[in-house]
């Protein structure tokens, strides 16, 4: 409240200190040009002849005059006299500054019509009273006793009336009431423009910035819609003093503007709420019940106050709202204390501010009645919009934060993968070694069992029974021998290459067909590799073919011995023909002879075995 | 087996036996000694203190005359392979009869060089795998005459006639067959053989030269 004192006492103070400076001046222009030294001058005493409901009345009276309060908020028309005196008639312009006068009126001067603002005979139309007015006067107007005479309408509860008038020369009154249009009128429309600004902005982001994450898809942030609709409010309650021509008619857009106002605070509340993470609790819901309620009222309040002339129904919300908000900020500011955090606590410090102005406001305007007064929160509303505006900022920052966050982990993360691919690739591939190794260590294991093995224990066979001649063992030790190269061979064969096998079989078969008498007739073309032999099943192919030659060498009892190599739709057809003593093929077979059968089928070979006296087909047929 | 190889030389009229040692390093000493007349060198790989390729080595850079037979158990390709680019031309089973082995040291002095299919197999895809190496250096000259035309500082790898040989006994035709079939005589057959494997030492001569330069038998390049 001494705040409040102090800013009513200031304009005296102010104008004391600019009479007195004035005194000075004028004392120094005086000895200069002896010109006539003007004085501002306050007028406060009016003959007031009132019009409210049919009835007149007349009377002398102390302005400012409240209309509200002098006629319990019933409006009508009202001409007020007032007579004042100068000592001398000024050579400069003058001017007559009212910081508050409306709604709608007339100035007149010594009975020249100065100024007209709205038409005094409509009711419920324009509203001059919100901004403070000037009036220039010709200095010829001027007399020495002059009769300033103001007609005036004044709506129902719309604060109209006539403050206090200020009169003199027109370079210090227009300082005057430029100074306080400054206030009222051009700070008021910078605040509605940043409001404006912040709640679109809001808004926006409201409606763009949707939850992405699954538990609340689609699900968008309430901060920002309240933050934004609590804006849109203020501008509208605030931008109001610059509308002297309203949309809509009085009392309706008085309904709108305590709308706009109470919207302004509820939408706060909820902003206030949801800032502080509490939009998931059962306070919550209260909340929102209770503002809902409140904004209801409000809009009842104001509809009753105007409509039925009792403000005291507005004042009651006023106050009632006052009441709730202190204890709403006392329990605010306690949590924001308990867990504080920039943001929380800019907002609470700005809610605080903003209930104090919001009291100091009721107090002054709607419970003292202050005529020429306006309120106060209206400027400390903005400290809303710059926490607004450092919440949008920090966590815009912290959301880039937490991308930039995720895309390093992501980063780490997919290197992480690579390397484990890597590793499990090289498991892979170590054990694809180890498989390739297993097989090649068990076909040579096959190979030294099959080959050389039975070869050696049949030779230890021979000799252990004694019966076996030197040269039989010979024979055994060297094909046991032969065997071994063959393996050795093999593994360096290309799969699937026969020419190169054949080749292969007759250099090492070549000792034993030299000391034999049996002449060889080498017919083999150069056959294509055959797709489906691998190293395992030339072996096999290897052992089939010596199997036979050895057969034929040691008893067919031949003379000649073909061997023919023939290429055939992708694979191979080879014959060892002799012309020896033949045998039965259709006995069962010997030994050999089964494993090589055994071996064309686990090669997927056709074997073909014709035999007679004179000609011994052995063919084999690869695909 | 040493002794083996030893009195099987030494029975056989035609040769003389000059030496039989049992080390790289008496190897060695034995070719340094210029009072030693060496024609041919049988060399096992296996040595104790060594392999027989640096024997083989040794002789070529201080006896380019001596000729060397290689001992191998099995004739495989890697070792034959091995062996003849460090100079050998020719090789010797290590099951081979007393007469195989003075046959084929007679026949290797008379200009013959024994061959298996599967080491001419490989022999060619050497010569083609070089020739092919050539043709990519040689710019601006067509690919297919890459192979008959002879680049100036280069020697054509391969004739013709060398090609067809190596390609008939691949398929395992005999040196007589092949004669018969290309109206060449046997002996044209096998000197056609014993030239690729000088060839092919000498195309790893680059690598000797390193070699004996880093054993310190050449003088140190500046």
């Amino acid at each position: 409240m001494s705040l409040a004192f102090w800013r009513l006492l200031a304009p005296t103070l102010w104008h004391r200190a600019m009479q007195v400076s004035r005194v000075l001046c004028v004392a120094v222009i005086a000895v200069a040009a002896q010109a006539a030294a003007a004085r501002t001058m306050d007028l406060t005493t009016a003959v007031a002849t009132v019009h409210v409901a049919g009835t007149v009345s007349q009377a002398t009276v102390t302005l400012p005059y409240h209309w509200d309060r002098a006629q319990a908020t019933r409006g009508g028309e009202g001409v007020f006299e007032i007579r004042f005196s100068v000592d001398e008639l000024p050579r400069e312009p003058q001017g007559a500054y009212f910081p508050r006068i409306g709604n709608s009126y007339r100035v007149w001067l010594n009975g020249y019509l100065l100024q007209q603002a709205g038409d005094p005979e409509r009711a419920n139309d324009q509203d001059h009273a919100k901004a403070p007015t000037y009036v220039p006067v010709p200095a010829g107007l001027l007399e020495i006793d002059n009769v300033l005479r103001i007609e005036l309408r004044a709506d129902d509860g719309r604060r109209g009336g006539l403050s206090a008038i200020r009169f003199g020369p027109a370079s210090q009154v227009l300082a005057e009431y430029e100074r306080a249009r400054l206030l009222r009128v051009d700070v008021s429309l910078a605040i509605t423009v940043f409001s404006l600004l912040v709640g679109m902005i809001a808004l926006v982001l409201w409606f763009t910035q949707q939850d992405a994450s699954a538990a609340g898809a689609g699900r968008r942030d309430n901060i920002y819609l309240f933050a934004g609709l609590a804006e849109i409010s203020w501008a509208l309650r605030v931008g109001d003093v610059a509308i002297e021509s309203p949309p809509l008619p009085w009392p309706l857009w008085g309904v709108v503007a305590t709308g706009a106002f109470a919207g302004w605070i509820c939408c706060t509340a909820l902003f206030c709420h949801n800032l502080a993470g509490w939009q998931h609790t059962r306070s919550m819901r209260w909340l929102n019940a209770g503002m809902a309620t409140m904004f209801v009222a409000a809009l009842t309040a104001s509809a009753v106050s105007l409509t039925s002339i009792q403000p005291v129904f507005l004042t009651a919300w006023l106050g009632f709202a006052n009441l709730f908000f202190v204890m709403y900020a006392l329990f605010y500011l306690g949590a924001t204390l308990r867990k504080p955090d920039t943001a929380r606590v800019l907002v609470a410090l700005a809610g605080l501010l903003n209930l104090v102005m919001g009291i100091r406001d009721w107090l002054a305007v709607r419970i003292n009645g202050n005529y020429a007064d306006s309120t106060w929160i209206r400027y400390s509303s903005v400290l809303f919009g710059i926490a607004l505006g450092y919440i949008v900022v920090s966590r815009f920052r912290e959301a880039s934060a937490q991308a930039r966050d995720l895309r390093e982990n992501l980063a780490r993360r997919v290197q992480e993968k690579e390397q484990q691919l890597q590793q499990s690739y090289e498991q892979v591939e170590q054990l694809a070694r180890s498989q390739e190794r297993a097989s090649e260590r068990a076909r040579i294991l096959r190979d030294m069992h099959d080959g050389v093995g039975s070869h050696i224990s049949s030779a230890i066979r021979q000799l252990q029974s004694g019966k076996a001649s030197p040269d039989a063992v010979l024979q055994t030790l060297r094909d046991s021998l032969d065997q071994l190269k063959l393996s050795i061979d093999s593994m360096n064969l290309p799969a699937g290459d026969v020419t190169a096998l054949l080749a292969n079989l007759r250099y090492r078969l070549e000792p034993r067909l030299g000391v034999s008498d049996i002449e060889l007739k080498w017919d083999v073309d150069l056959i294509e590799p055959v797709a489906s032999l691998d190293t395992h099943h030339m072996r096999q192919l290897q052992f089939m073919l010596f199997e036979s030659l050895s057969n034929v060498l040691q008893h067919a009892q031949a003379r000649t011995l073909t061997v023919e190599a023939r290429a055939q739709e992708g694979g191979a057809v080879l014959r060892i023909v002799d012309d020896g003593r033949g045998f039965d093929s259709s006995r069962p077979f010997s030994r050999g002879l089964l494993s090589m059968q055994e071996r064309a089928r686990a090669i997927g070979a056709v074997l073909a075995i014709s035999s007679a006296p004179g000609r011994t087909v052995v063919e084999i047929r690869l695909s | 087996m040493r002794e083996f190889f030893a009195a099987s030389v030494a029975r056989c009229e035609g040769l003389a036996l000059a030496g039989s040692v049992g080390s790289v390093a008496e190897a060695r000493a034995c070719l340094d000694d210029p009072a030693r007349v060496v024609d041919v060198l049988l060399v096992d790989l296996g040595l104790p203190d060594g392999s027989g390729l640096d024997v083989i080595r040794h002789a070529r850079l201080r006896r380019p005359a001596c000729e060397a037979l290689v001992i191998s158990m099995f004739g495989d390709e890697d070792n034959v392979l091995a062996s003849i680019e460090a100079g050998a031309l020719g090789y010797i089973h290590k099951d081979a009869t007393p007469d195989d082995i003075a046959h084929t040291i007679l026949e290797m002095k008379n200009g013959a060089s024994p061959i298996s299919p599967m080491i001419a197999r490989r022999v060619l895809s050497r010569y083609r795998a070089l020739q092919a190496d050539q043709a990519a250096s040689a710019t601006g000259m067509a690919s297919s005459r890459a192979r008959a035309v002879p680049d100036d500082g280069e020697k054509v790898l391969l004739s013709g006639r060398e090609q067809e040989v190596l390609e008939l006994i691949a398929r395992g035709f005999s040196y007589a067959e092949i004669s018969r079939l290309k109206g060449v005589s046997v002996h044209t057959v096998q000197t056609h053989i014993k030239s690729l494997y000088s060839k092919l030492a000498v195309h790893s001569k680059s690598e000797a030269v390193f070699e004996a330069t880093r054993m310190g038998l050449l003088p140190q390049m500046r």
